[in-house]
């Protein structure tokens, strides 16, 4: 099991979707996609890719406010410091970035390790010097030529001119880039600009409205419509930011000093721009480390988080999304309305509807573009805490962001961001406070019991409000690191006391103290006023970002990927651990280990085909050259990680086909014969087969196909009880409970007749008895591994018999007691109308389609044909030769019947689980296979992993598209083979065991072609109700077996049937051979059986009855048979030694 | 009730870490708040990963404060749960008597403790709600030797529930009951589980619950607090938690919210 586990683990990572999201992507390292990084950096929506980047110089004009020249001059002003930055420009769809962080993102850029793709940086986010402006905000664009070998480009953007009124001294922002270069480069990168540009057009409409949302626009509007006075009064209501402004904002806004940080946001939006036409400065950074004035927090905080970039996507989605699943319930609503009362209680807002009902909305709608995380606890708050700065749609963007990307994993199902990042913590505490770290392991203190909540909820129902929110500004600018800078500044501080501590208890109230003193002097007995007026919080901040500076995103980043499996290890243990214990009493008939295999064996396939699908769709995309745009902007990173129980929301249910490749690595049986054909979807098929170019690892490329047969729907049917859903694990443990539970013959015979019982009424008609074989026959084609050995050979065939019983005469064997199972069926089974024809009658005539059916399986050699018939024909009237009953002459019989019975639709015929157990057990070789193999053939814990030898076997065999383009040396192997079975000449490896194949898969045709024959006939019967033709045994034999007739033999009613099985092989010479083997083969299998059936008595008189009429060839045909099968054996000894 | 309180001398103290488990909204955290504060509120901060509080209770011959881990009911912090059981002595096992399900739950958490957490460990199977069934004079599936159970208030109380705010309403205000005693206390039973049905609104057997508990812990499993008898009962619980003393700077910090003995 624990192999197992490891293997599927292994096999897991190995999958990893990273891989796969850029067409450009081969490595198998675990590294984010360069486009995922680009994204972080600018933070970015997910549709966005790195389309150009080149080196560039931002030259930025003399602010207006201390200079009103206009802004035409640059170049004049270039030498004022801090107005030029060296760094890089980026360009993707729709927006264009730059930053003074040293970054790289486009793939050809450069090809180095992924580590050091993006510089140091790594998708920290964008707290360089620079700007991330949509495409939509340029108003214009201006190539200067004020130097000829310099590249310069004027931007001038849509900074406040989206209003209704301009003022008549709006000075535009301007700003110039020197793009670094070659000419080309520079070219390419204009061209690239100007496309977007051009595309980005119509979405200034969206800007606008986004744009209107935002408090900066008011407060710089609405100063100057102050000034101008009058018929401004009703031009603009302050918009929307957060609860705070009815019901107050936390904190005393005078001792936060909130009108002076006010003061100089409007100061840095006027200089810099402001919401979407930001340029950062370091000043921003500074003015953010400060604290952010309550009514622009909101704003700032979408703006450095980006969820504004994916309001300015679809500014009505959040409404849009509301009033979608408006009324609708899920779990997620329950959940969500059992903590509205209890989120951040304290504050006013939340204690009225209004705050409720705003943080019912965003919950609800945010469960609903997210379903896989829904909502989990703790998110209410945060959400809450979001709502007193925010509006409802920006929070909604804001918490999308939070989940999907700022602490990805942390609400998720499984939790395992939390986790995860709670063992990073653990890790750098360490690292950084060895001696604490010591003394809390010897104190038996689990840090993360202290410091999840501080994760999982930023520090908000922690620490007091309004210093919660101070780490939440630096946050959304810089990162998660923040918290983990923030977390160990807090043990920093603390380091003494808290190495006084003894247990849990004492070290959460020293840091509950420690928090409620936050306000409070850091040096409250210092002799330095300015000393003294320094806060714990702000000592907290500066111990946080100076002493911890090395704490970058590349450190979490690193961390991450290292505690990553151990993390995903232990919640999958969890996880299985609980799944299996709690699958109810069915689930204890299998032992811990089968239980342990199924789980992951269901997980396996599931994620499996997840991912495919994944893939699938995404080559799609690729193929119809569609960028990707998703149906909802929201929702997890296209790039994220899936496949693994660990990190979250797992499919629950296999449909049909993820159960086939279940079974298919469960049963031998269930693999299907030529990998890859078997797959319905061809266009599916066709993509996957495109992809193997590039997904080496994809475990499923070097697995076989399924097998789909009918018996696998049934089973899938019977299995679920949700058809519509798929099948649970649940399920499928019970499913498996039943068959692999104590051994018992008649629960699985009883099972297997379930099956087939359609209606439910403990009976299965004509066509279910043919499926029934279909099915043993598929069931059996791969041989038994030893799971059934006939007993020792009757003295009859036991004679010529040299040979040990091995596998592949047990194969022969069951045939025959296939065919005899059919057979016997028919003649047991009760007709379902009361009125219908003499029993007897119907007897003959079902065993006569048995017969028929036999015949299919019955692959002749010309001569030996005619013989047969020949003698069959003569040697009708000897009743004495009962014994060796061959029920190939049985036609003859039954093709004087002319009105026949079974295959009349007025005589609906049924056997009951009672005939069904009677024919079962009649025969040894099926009685082994209810008892033995079929239980065996799903295999779990205990058996070695029929999957792993699955490439060999398959290749082994001989597939059906061989059948259909047979190769001439093909032909002549199989020539070899039939001239082995008769002369005693071993024949060439391979051959037999193809043969035997052929036969199998011939047999199963030919169930289906019986009854496609049998409707066929019925139309005729139907047809020619008034005069039936009487035809004579003759005539009937000849067209039967004459091999020359081939495909011209006329389809009568009855002799049609029989005669199809030569027709259809007839003019294949390969074909012939193979019948002729298999049909001497299955003569032999059914002389055993037959006796024994005699033997038990089991069966009345008639059946001896028959054996006497049709008893006079089988003389010859056992003696025939008795031959090919020791020839069998040796041909079948060589193939399984080779 | 008065039992627990009636000690002055100076008594071995010991700590015991309990853990309570159970379905989101049976009201693991109302239990607890009962049992520390002996207060009721119909809307409790969420627990987030856990809550962690402290109460001491009194038995005649020593000690036991009781550190509470009381952790979020929400399906998907399961995963966490074994980071508050770890070394656990004491588990509640709480499901709510209204709502089958929860037993369901309760079971599993029962096979989970019994498999993964220490060793010895004394679980309690709690129904919590009492107050919304009509039988709460049945309460007490093992009746603590305590006279001074009120069942009757109990159930007047039940029917005062029923007019109050609750989020099990059900039609028949009298009787919500949907896991019968016998069913729980059957399979507690088969599990050797203390059994106990309570209800954290009106108080009845809460305490109780907690004191039948600190009896069930063995002393041989009790570590040793702070106070005078500091060395007696000393052990090392698992070889997980070294022998340790003399927690001088517990303080009252520490306990904030605890009182002197049982908060009853």
């Amino acid at each position: 099991m624990m192999q197992w586990t490891s293997f599927v683990q292994k096999a897991q990572s190995l999958i990893d979707p990273a891989n796969f999201t850029l067409p450009t992507l081969t490595s198998t390292d675990r590294n984010p996609s360069k486009a995922s990084l680009f994204r972080q950096q600018f933070r970015l929506p997910d549709s966005q890719n790195p389309l150009q980047e080149i080196a560039a110089e931002l030259i930025l004009p003399i602010p207006h406010t201390s200079s009103s020249t206009s802004s035409g001059d640059q170049p004049r002003n270039l030498d004022r410091a801090g107005n030029r930055y060296a760094g890089r420009l980026h360009l993707s769809e729709r927006f264009i970035c730059f930053t003074t962080q040293p970054t790289s993102f486009v793939p050809s850029a450069t090809h180095s390790v992924s580590t050091h793709w993006a510089g140091q940086t790594n998708g920290t986010g964008p707290f360089g010097n620079g700007f991330t402006l949509p495409l939509c905000c340029v108003r214009r664009v201006e190539r200067l030529n004020s130097l000829s070998h310099v590249f310069s480009l004027a931007l001038t953007t849509w900074n406040g001119a989206l209003g209704k009124q301009q003022s008549p001294g709006f000075i535009p922002q301007r700003f110039t880039i020197q793009l670094v270069g070659s000419r080309q480069a520079c070219e390419r990168f204009c061209d690239g600009l100007k496309k977007g540009l051009r595309e980005c057009m119509k979405e200034i409409e969206s800007l606008r409205v986004v744009v209107n949302d935002c408090y900066s626009e008011y407060l710089l509007s609405g100063a100057k419509s102050k000034g101008q006075d009058g018929d401004n009064t009703e031009v603009r209501q302050p918009p929307d930011a957060g609860l705070g402004m009815i019901f107050r904002y936390p904190g005393d806004a005078r001792k936060l000093r909130d009108r002076s940080k006010m003061r100089l946001w409007g100061e840095y939006f006027r200089e810099n721009g402001r919401n979407a036409t930001l340029i950062r400065q370091p000043t921003f950074h500074k003015l953010i480390r400060v604290g952010l004035p309550n009514r622009l927090r909101g704003e700032i905080w979408e703006l450095s988080s980006g969820s504004l970039y994916l309001r300015l996507r679809s500014p009505n989605l959040y409404t849009e999304t509301l009033s979608k699943f408006s009324g609708r319930e899920s779990l997620a609503i329950d959940e969500i309305e059992k903590d509205l009362n209890r989120s951040l209680p304290e504050y006013a807002g939340f204690q009225s509807e209004e705050g409720i009902g705003r943080l019912r909305r965003v919950l609800t709608a945010y469960s609903w573009t997210n379903a896989e995380i829904g909502y989990c606890q703790a998110m209410n708050i945060v959400v809450a805490a979001l709502l007193i700065y925010m509006s409802e749609a920006q929070a909604f963007f804001l918490l999308s962001v939070l989940c999907d990307r700022l602490l990805p994993g942390y609400y998720s199902t499984t939790m395992y961001g939390t986790l995860l990042d709670q063992k990073v913590f653990e890790s750098l505490v360490e690292k950084t406070m060895p001696v604490l770290w010591d003394h809390l392991t010897k104190s038996d203190v689990q840090l993360s019991v202290v410091s999840l909540p501080w994760f999982l909820s930023l520090y908000i129902n922690s620490m007091p409000l309004v210093f919660a929110f101070r780490v939440l500004d630096v946050f959304f600018l810089e990162g998660p690191k923040v918290l983990f800078q923030v977390g160990l500044a807090i043990l920093r501080i603390n380091g003494e006391e808290l190495l006084d501590i003894q247990d849990d208890g004492s070290f959460i109230s020293v840091l509950k103290s420690y928090f409620s003193r936050l306000d409070e002097s850091a040096h409250p007995r210092s002799e330095n006023p300015k000393l003294r007026a320094i806060t714990r919080f702000q000592e907290l901040m500066v111990v946080a970002f100076k002493e911890f500076s090395g704490i970058t995103h590349q450190t979490i980043t690193e961390q991450r990927e290292k505690h990553k499996d151990a993390v995903l290890e232990n919640i999958e243990s969890f996880a299985k651990r609980t799944s299996i214990r709690n699958l109810g009493p069915d689930s204890k008939k299998l032992g811990m280990d089968d239980l342990g295999v199924i789980y992951d064996r269901f997980y396996e396939v599931l994620y499996e085909h997840q991912q495919r699908q994944r893939l699938l769709d995404e080559e799609k995309k690729r193929q119809q050259r569609k960028r990707v745009e998703r149906t909802s902007i929201l929702g997890p990173p296209v790039d994220r990680e899936v496949g693994r129980v660990g990190l979250g929301p797992s499919p629950t249910h296999m449909d049909y086909d993820a159960f086939r490749d279940f079974l298919a690595a469960t049963a031998k049986w269930a693999v299907g014969d030529t990998p890859g054909s078997s797959r319905k979807e061809s266009n599916v098929e066709q993509s996957a087969n495109s992809f193997r170019g590039f997904g080496k690892s994809l475990a499923w490329n070097n697995k076989s196909e399924p097998a789909d047969h009918e018996f696998m729907q049934r089973l899938f049917r019977k299995w679920s009880t949700e058809p519509s859903e798929g099948l649970s694990l649940q399920n499928v443990v019970n499913g498996l409970a039943r068959l692999k539970g104590p051994r018992d013959i008649m629960n699985n015979i009883n099972y297997f007749f379930d099956l087939y019982d359609d209606n439910g009424n403990g009976t299965v008609d004509r066509e279910g008895i043919l499926r029934m074989s279909e099915a043993l026959l598929f069931l059996s084609r791969r041989g038994f591994d030893g799971a059934i050995t006939p007993s020792e050979p009757l003295e009859e065939v036991g004679e010529r018999d040299r040979f040990e019983q091995d596998k592949l005469s047990t194969d022969e064997r069951f045939l025959g007691s296939v065919s005899s199972f059919i057979r016997r069926c028919f003649e047991y089974a009760d007709p379902s109308n009361p009125e219908g024809k003499a029993t007897q009658e119907r007897k003959d005539t079902d065993t006569e389609e048995a017969t028929e059916k036999l015949d299919a399986f019955a692959i002749g050699d010309d001569d030996e044909e005619e013989d047969l018939i020949d003698i069959a024909d003569e040697a009708k009237p000897e009743p004495s030769d009962s014994k060796k009953q061959n029920s190939d002459t049985q036609h003859n019989r039954g093709a004087s019947e002319a009105a026949n019975p079974a295959l009349d639709p007025n005589n609906p015929l049924h056997i009951t689980l009672p005939t069904f157990r009677m024919v079962i057990l009649a025969d040894e070789l099926l009685e082994q296979f209810f008892d033995t193999f079929f239980p065996q053939s799903f295999r779990l814990s205990d058996q070695s992993l029929p999957a792993a030898k699955l490439t060999s076997l398959s290749s082994n065999l001989t597939t059906f598209s061989n059948i259909n383009t047979p190769k001439p040396h093909t032909n002549a192997a199989a020539g070899a083979t039939v001239a082995g079975a008769s002369g005693g000449i071993v024949p060439p490896g391979k051959g037999l065991r193809g043969v035997l194949d052929n036969i199998v898969s011939d047999g199963i045709r030919m169930a289906a072609e019986v009854k496609k024959r049998m409707d066929e006939a019925q139309r005729e019967l139907e047809r020619n109700a008034l005069s039936r033709p009487q035809e004579d045994d003759e005539e009937d034999d000849e067209e039967d077996y004459d091999p020359r007739s081939g495909t011209s033999a006329p389809p009568t009613i009855v002799g049609g049937i029989s005669s199809w099985g030569a027709g259809a092989y007839g003019a294949d010479p390969e074909r012939r051979s193979v019948r002729d083997t298999d049909r001497d083969l299955l003569e032999g299998a059914e002389v055993v059986s037959i006796h024994k059936k005699e033997d038990t008595s089991l069966l009345d008189e008639k059946e001896e009855h028959q054996h006497a009429a049709e008893g006079s060839s089988s003389r010859q045909q056992g003696q025939s048979s008795s031959h090919s099968q020791n020839d069998g054996n040796v041909v079948s000894k060589v193939e399984f030694e080779s | 009730m008065s039992e627990s309180t009636s000690t002055n001398t100076p008594k071995p103290s010991s700590s015991v870490k309990l853990v309570l488990l159970g379905e989101a909204a049976v009201g693991k955290s109302s239990l607890v708040l009962r049992f520390v504060n002996n207060d009721f509120q119909e809307n409790k901060e969420p627990t987030i990963g856990a809550a962690f509080l402290t109460q001491k209770c009194s038995l005649p011959t020593r000690t036991i404060k009781f550190e509470i881990w009381d952790t979020a009911g929400q399906e998907r912090f399961a995963s966490l749960a074994p980071m508050y059981y770890r070394n656990a002595q004491a588990a509640l096992v709480v499901y709510d008597v209204t709502k089958p399900s929860s037993l369901t739950k309760a079971k599993h958490w029962v096979a989970e403790l019994q498999r993964q957490a220490s060793p010895g460990i004394v679980i309690a199977l709690v129904g919590n709600k009492l107050d919304l069934t009509n039988d709460g004079n049945e309460a007490s599936g093992e009746p603590q030797a305590d006279g001074e159970q009120q069942p009757p208030a109990a159930t007047a109380d039940g029917d005062d529930a029923a007019g109050e705010p609750q989020e099990e309403q059900d039609a028949t205000p009298g009787d919500a009951r949907k896991v019968s005693t016998r069913e729980a206390s059957s399979y507690a039973d088969e599990e050797g589980l203390l059994f106990f049905e309570t209800s954290a609104k009106t108080g009845v057997n809460v305490v109780e619950v907690f004191t039948a508990i600190a009896n069930a812990i063995p002393e041989s499993s009790l570590k040793s607090g702070r106070g005078a008898g500091a060395g007696t009962g000393q052990t090392t619980l698992g070889g997980g938690r070294p022998a340790e003393d003399s927690r001088v700077n517990l303080g009252d910090r520490s306990t904030a919210t605890a009182k002197e003995g049982c908060a009853c």
